[in-house]
């Protein structure tokens, strides 16, 4: 056999480590901006939910209380980016500047004030631990497909997610009323759909999924909460999902593209020789923004919206 | 009359302008008390924390002032830059979220100009407007580029700034700073090299540490108000600004060049953001460091929203964000942590983007007024 399977597998392992939070992001972006509502606190949500779910399972020493906390913290996230945006119809860059601004000075406030560290929070019950994980071992040893024998729950349920969120979103009522209202909301309410309803829902339904990508970090990856976090992650799921042209699928294909440019760097860093060795570990990092930058300008194929993505609902009187 | 007079004096032209003052003042209100209720929330005291804050903010006077005060006008001017990249391009409706990436452009663009060698040797008077015009023209080029985008592509403004702020922040802190701009190993440095003494920005107020940034960003300040007001290259950016909405239709037709304008709004924007850049290398740090706290211009976001675009709305948000941040080094003591005014901070921009609800209130209070005086002069008759 060859010996370089295991590392193959831990490479794609790996790459599956860094796509989850990234794809939940992406997804909650793609949930909230077919309903027309754009959410750039992505990266503040995430932010949240990862410090939530550290608390909760630090108070409880269980990870799944601390996946609920995160959970709940992402409801009040995305009810009040909606309450700002979809009542109010307040411009909703604005709120999503408000929301990223407040957690940074929030978390790193209560991270103080509980944990009494400036830096990361203790180690706590999470998710990646041996026995949390879910083993399939009669996966071990065969290529590519070893990689999935020992993942975390958080990493399945974000692949499984986006067949779900595809089903919702192309096959079910739900998901058409969804997409009509982030078209065209004003032919949509004559048609009887209520327009407010479905843009809370999904706003909601973003602002947690979203905070599942924090938790992905916090309680997946790791098993404490950094202040670093979330590390520009909730920016490049927001690229993701402008790259995967606002669906799941193509989040999901945007994302395995940016992954292998990561491993690539970190495969680089280590044993590049010649010509590779030239390019700095600069380009490899901020490849996957270049590569979002040429999607829109048509290079890699045109990426296009929901019409009315980004423009406050007001009911005509 | 009275209408006429108000209009000539105050220039305005809706019926309740005063209310453009009105919200932020309520929103930056609102959310100290929010902040209040936060810190009694954990446990601590609201009152012992605001008056450490304000105490050394710099904005009153007290035991240190003097120092304090020239902290205070240190970080306000690169929160004024920021806010008025982010000001600049709102004028023109465009949402730039770029500051932050110009903000670092101007910054490593100072450093290596700097130090670099055929200018370090140049006088102070020669070489420190070089520098200031190499950093507006790396700025405005790197902001450029994202109104080239809007305009000659349609891409959403938005998202190519944020896109651009990784790329640069890649760039620079993966590459350059570690790579050809590295300062030699012998030297001991980390980052690149130490800027000449001729780069450095002329002290105004010693012993403190206070510079002519304040002063550089205050006339720039005028200039992009004489620019909007008092010109027809900003009063056609103010037109794009205002007809946003219906497509750019009307500017068209008015014969206004549209792209163009847009991709010029874009060099100015970045140019002035790319000055705190500036003033943060040539006056606080002298080198660009391996790691560079930012931050600067994603406050400058709330900074222009809080002062409402206007250039004399942002020196006041600029000027009160500096001093809640020179502020926050104290509260410390009161064992709350320095990024507490970030929490006020991002309150205020939430009740901004809540601002029908904010003027909704109002006018329900103004018309209430008007009911009751109404029904106290006729009284009788109803």
């Amino acid at each position: 056999m060859n010996s370089n399977i295991p590392f193959l597998n831990a490479s794609i392992a790996q790459a599956l480590d860094y796509t989850a939070p990234i794809l939940f992001a992406a997804l909650g972006g793609v949930m909230s901006e077919n309903a027309g509502v754009v959410n750039i606190a992505l990266e503040g949500m995430m932010r949240f939910a990862a410090f939530f779910g550290v608390w909760g399972s630090f108070v409880s020493g269980n990870a799944w209380v601390g996946l609920l906390w995160g959970v709940g913290i992402g409801i009040v996230l995305g009810a009040l980016h909606a309450y700002i945006t979809v009542k109010w119809a307040g411009d909703q860059i604005i709120s999503g500047v408000a929301i990223n601004v407040m957690a940074m000075g929030m978390v790193t406030y209560l991270l103080e004030s509980i944990f009494r560290t400036t830096g990361y929070s203790p180690p706590v019950a999470y998710f990646g631990a041996p026995a949390s994980k879910i083993h399939l071992t009669f996966l071990k040893g065969i290529p590519i497909l070893g990689a999935f024998a020992e993942l975390t729950i958080l990493i399945w349920f974000a692949l499984i997610l986006v067949v779900v969120l595809h089903f919702v979103l192309y096959h079910t009522v739900l998901g058409l009323r969804i997409r009509a209202v982030g078209e065209n909301p004003h032919a949509a309410e004559t048609l009887g759909i209520n327009v407010f309803k479905i843009k809370w829902f999904a706003v909601i339904a973003g602002s947690v999924l979203a905070a599942f990508g924090g938790l992905a970090l916090s309680l997946g990856t790791l098993s404490s909460f950094t202040n670093s976090m979330a590390m520009g992650k909730g920016f490049i799921g927001l690229a993701a999902m402008i790259f995967g042209k606002w669906t799941p699928f193509g989040a999901l294909g945007a994302i395995l593209i940016f992954a292998c440019a990561q491993v690539l760097q970190l495969f680089m860093q280590g044993t590049a020789t010649g010509f590779a060795k030239l390019i700095p570990l600069g380009f490899y990092l901020s490849l996957p923004y270049m590569l979002t930058i040429g999607a829109l300008i048509g290079v890699v194929g045109k990426a296009v919206g929901p019409a009315s993505d980004g423009v406050p609902y007001k009911k005509e009187s | 009359m009275k209408d006429v007079l108000k209009r000539i004096v105050f220039g305005k032209r809706e019926k309740y302008w005063w209310m453009n003052a009105l919200v932020p003042l309520i929103s930056i209100l609102l959310a100290f008390i929010v902040g209040a209720i936060f810190i009694k929330i954990t446990g601590r005291s609201p009152v012992v924390a605001y008056k450490l804050l304000f105490g050394a903010s710099g904005l009153f006077p007290g035991p240190y002032w003097k120092s304090h005060f020239a902290e205070m006008l240190l970080s306000s001017s690169m929160y004024i830059a920021t806010g008025l990249g982010f000001a600049i391009a709102a004028k023109g409706g465009l949402f730039n979220i770029g500051a932050e990436g110009h903000f670092i452009v101007g910054g490593i663009a100072a450093a290596y100009l700097g130090y670099a060698k055929p200018f370090a040797g140049l006088p102070k008077f020669i070489h420190l407007p070089l520098i200031i015009v190499g950093v507006m023209l790396a700025g405005g080029i790197w902001g450029a580029i994202a109104g080239y985008l809007k305009a000659k592509r349609g891409i959403h403004e938005v998202i190519t700034t944020i896109m651009l702020n990784w790329i640069a922040l890649y760039l620079i802190e993966a590459w350059l700073v570690t790579g050809p701009m590295k300062a030699a190993v012998e030297t001991g440095v980390s980052g690149t090299p130490y800027i000449s003494l001729s780069a450095k920005l002329p002290k105004i107020f010693p012993p403190t540490r206070l510079n002519i940034s304040i002063i550089i960003i205050l006339a720039v300040t005028f200039l992009v108000w004489y620019l909007f007001y008092k010109t027809t290259f900003g009063y056609e950016i103010r037109t794009m600004g205002h007809t946003l909405i219906f497509g750019m239709e009307a500017p068209k037709a008015a014969g206004i060049n549209v792209e163009r304008r847009t991709i010029q709004t874009m060099f100015i924007a970045g140019a002035v953001a790319a000055l705190g850049g500036a003033f943060m290398i040539l006056g606080v740090l002298f080198q660009y460091p391996p790691i560079f706290e930012g931050g600067y211009g994603f406050d400058g976001i709330a900074v222009a929203l809080i002062g409402q675009n206007e250039p004399l709305g942002v020196i006041l948000a600029g000027i009160l964000i500096g001093a809640l941040r020179t502020g926050a080094t104290t509260v410390q003591l009161a064992h709350i942590p320095k990024t507490f005014p970030s929490i006020i901070e991002g309150f205020t921009v939430a009740f901004i983007a809540l601002q029908m609800l904010i003027r909704y209130w109002i006018m329900k209070f103004v018309m209430r007024k008007k009911k009751s005086i109404q029904s106290e002069m006729g009284g009788g008759a109803k």
